[in-house]
């Protein structure tokens, strides 16, 4: 899984020089970083905009069309939302990564950070977790397919269910499997991530209190779940928003294993983005779909900014 | 007021990108580096091209060897040097970023109908007639309605260079012998001959759904022989109606031969299985089913390095095909033929020229004899095709009564294959076909 950095801290206020006078120092040093991200952030940002609301042939600003996009992609297109019973589409599809995938990465991130500390060699077991993290995610999909191969001579999965006479499963090829399948790879994948950031958070506890506690008579679940996981509550957010973003932006995985298949069950709407953008053309639609990426991480980095203001005043 | 000196760079920056934004049309998006004509004016005097060009297309392997025969004669005969640039992978995307970024190939292979309507009305392909080529002159090479599929908005811009029959079933003669079974030329022979080898103790069908296309291909088939060629060419068009009876009940007879027990793997394992997989497994040294449904390439693949080379040369004998059988008496002689269509992104005279040999007798024999196509060029002799498979294929495709070019190729980018694939699967596909309809229609709307 591409990890996302977590976010920068705040720009540093300008300073201006003593007596209150303009000093040239401060665009000198803000302007290269500024340039950037005018460039490559600012601007890219406000075509997309532009773009959502024209028909983009060949990316240029050719037919404008309002907001025909926006309403098509929320009503007309099953392929990006389907309402119904249950719902599918490629944004109930993240919403599924989200829930899933962030709470049970999380959640074994913790479990294996707190049960490590209690063994001699935890650093061997946070290097092994660690390892899928350092492989490129379109490796990891690879491996992973041949893992789920139908084939019971190629594929890993089936070949064990063989030995217990359990007949070859495609997981892949079936649509109601296909999601959970690709969502236990990306656990696979990020659980490393989680569990060496919650295990350095995790030693950032006192051990007082944890001594106390079991003195009173906590029993480990009890401290687990009223002492660690309150105390580490920061890095568990910071966590949790990191592969948040991570679910948003989510297209190499999906791209590699199984192409948004079988049919269209599998996408998500970064993979939609570019379908639409460039194998169909339709660059207008998939500046459409970049946006609506771009709205749901507001929410997120907004949790995220006020989380770290609201830390920052405790100290 | 800090916060407002903040944001009123950004609100300039708005209005002016605002300003400058909307442009009239992408007419110019394609402009050639080298001269250029102006490309609303059928003129006939291109810009004089720098002797060299380059030709892309998703071909790789023997259909590559093939094809840069046909460039080596045309290089051989013109002077002009002729590059072929692959892109196995991501094609369409890979074209697109290419015209985009000002860098378009000089000719390019296009994968489909609709990305030939896209690029077309994108303004990124320069038509036959623009390069100084008369549709009339050379609509006489082809067979009736050849070229008309490569015409968008009234221009022809894609040229039919290589077609291969989609009504071919391909099985093994000697395996039929053995199991004392012979092709069928009815659906209900069909039929029995699935169950025939199933007595017989084999596993009849392959099936490589894992490539949705594969399913594309059967209900097109099975549509055209059921309904015929009107009913067929207003499915595919902006008037098709994806909710009519006559789609469900060829659905339904498709999946009376594509059922658990019939295909080798059960429905699960060949939505998983690709093409060449399927074939091998017809095909391959230690086979596992019986019959393969496919376009005529398949007996080039399967006498390939990716399946079984051993089979070259023992075509009649280890590899045949038998025509796509008639359904409750309907048709007969009716064809669906797979093709691609070339165009032209670059105008200048090296590229007229080579678009101008394309259309010739001897390109098309060039291409023919490297055993990979059939010319759709009717003066190709069908005795230069190497196999007789591929004689056999030729002689369907021009003596067939109609042939229809595959239909899923004419559709604007929405993904039939998704839907049959579900079919298969045993969903009910009557709300996915409603969906599918308002989302063809939008999308024929919006192209």
């Amino acid at each position: 899984m591409a990890v996302a950095t977590p976010p920068a801290a705040a720009a540093p206020q300008p300073r201006k020089a003593a007596g209150g006078a303009f000093s040239w120092s401060v665009p000198l040093f803000l302007g290269p970083a500024a340039l950037l991200l005018l460039g490559f952030l600012i601007v890219p940002t406000i075509y997309s905009l532009f773009l959502s609301f024209n028909r983009g042939r060949g990316g240029e600003f050719s037919n404008w069309v309002g907001f025909d996009n926006w309403v098509r992609l929320f009503t007309q297109d099953p392929d990006f939302l389907r309402l119904g019973f249950p719902p599918s589409g490629a944004l109930w599809n993240n919403i599924l990564w989200i829930v899933f995938y962030v709470s049970l990465t999380v959640f074994l991130g913790l479990l294996i950070a707190v049960m490590a500390t209690r063994v001699r060699y935890e650093a061997a077991i946070k290097a092994i977790v660690f390892v899928p993290q350092a492989i490129a995610a379109t490796s990891l999909a690879i491996i992973w397919r041949f893992v789920y191969s139908p084939d019971d001579e190629t594929g890993l999965l089936n070949a064990v269910l063989g030995i217990g006479n359990v007949g070859p499963l495609s997981l892949l090829g079936n649509p109601d499997t296909v999601n959970w399948a690709l969502i236990a790879v990306g656990i696979w994948g990020s659980v490393g991530f989680a569990t060496v950031i919650l295990s350095a958070a995790i030693k950032g506890i006192s051990t007082e209190v944890l001594e106390a506690s079991r003195v009173d008579g906590a029993t480990e679940t009890q401290i687990f779940w009223r002492i660690i996981v309150p105390m580490v509550s920061l890095p568990i957010s910071v966590v949790a928003v990191t592969l948040v973003v991570g679910v948003i932006k989510l297209f190499d995985l999906i791209f590699v294993m199984t192409d948004g298949g079988p049919g269209t069950a599998s996408r998500v709407i970064a993979f939609n983005m570019y379908q639409e953008a460039f194998p169909q053309g339709q660059f207008g639609y998939g500046a459409t779909i970049a946006i609506v990426m771009l709205l749901l991480l507001v929410p997120i980095m907004i949790f995220n900014i006020r989380r770290f203001r609201a830390t920052a005043v405790q100290q | 007021m800090t916060k407002f000196r903040l944001i009123a760079p950004f609100a300039v920056l708005t209005l002016v990108l605002a300003a400058c934004g909307p442009g009239d049309g992408g007419a110019d998006a394609s402009a050639p580096d080298d001269g250029g004509a102006d490309a609303s004016a059928p003129a006939a005097d291109v810009p004089a091209g720098d002797g060299s060009i380059v030709v892309t297309s998703l071909w790789g392997g023997t259909e590559e060897t093939a094809f840069v025969a046909v460039l080596d004669a045309f290089t051989a005969s013109s002077g002009i040097e002729a590059t072929y640039e692959p892109n196995r992978t991501d094609y369409a995307t890979v074209l697109r970023t290419r015209i985009q970024g000002g860098n378009p190939p000089d000719v390019a292979i296009i994968p489909g109908i609709g990305t030939l309507r896209s690029l077309a009305r994108d303004g990124s392909l320069i038509s036959i007639s623009e390069l100084g080529i008369n549709q009339a002159d050379i609509e006489g090479n082809y067979a009736p309605g050849i070229l008309d599929v490569g015409v968008v908005d009234g221009e022809l811009y894609g040229i039919m260079v290589k077609l291969n029959s989609k009504a071919t079933i391909f099985y093994s003669p000697e395996r039929f012998d053995e199991m004392g079974v012979a092709p069928a030329t009815t659906w209900d022979e069909l039929l029995a001959l699935t169950e025939d080898i199933k007595a017989a103790g084999s596993t009849p069908w392959a099936l490589g759904a894992g490539d949705s296309w594969t399913l594309t291909d059967w209900f097109e088939i099975v549509y055209l022989k059921m309904h015929g060629t009107e009913a067929y060419d207003t499915l595919f068009s902006p008037e098709g109606d994806w909710t009519d009876p006559t789609v469900q009940a060829a659905i339904d007879t498709m999946l009376e031969i594509l059922t658990e027990e019939n295909v080798d793997g059960g429905i699960d394992g060949s939505l998983a299985t690709l093409f060449v997989d399927a074939i091998a497994k017809v095909f391959s040294t230690s086979p596992s089913a019986e019959l393969y449904y496919g376009g005529g390439f398949v007996g080039g693949i399967a006498t390939g390095q990716d399946v079984n080379p051993a089979l070259q040369g023992q075509e009649g004998t280890a590899i045949d095909w038998f025509p796509f059988p008639t359904i409750d008496g309907s048709g007969e002689g009716l064809v669906t033929y797979g093709g691609d269509v070339m165009a032209a992104l670059v105008a200048d005279s090296d590229v007229a020229e080579f678009m101008a040999y394309l259309t010739t007798a001897e390109a098309g024999q060039v291409w023919a004899e490297g055993g990979t196509i059939i010319s759709p060029i009717v003066a190709v002799d069908t005795s230069v095709y190497p196999t007789t498979l591929i004689q056999a294929e030729a002689e369907q495709v021009t003596s067939a009564e109609a042939v229809r070019f595959d239909g899923s190729d004419l559709l604007p980018g929405t993904d039939l294959g998704a839907v049959l694939q579900a079919a298969v699967r045993g969903d009910d596909v009557t709300s996915l076909l409603e969906e599918f309809q308002a989302e063809t229609s939008a999308a024929w709307a919006s192209e």
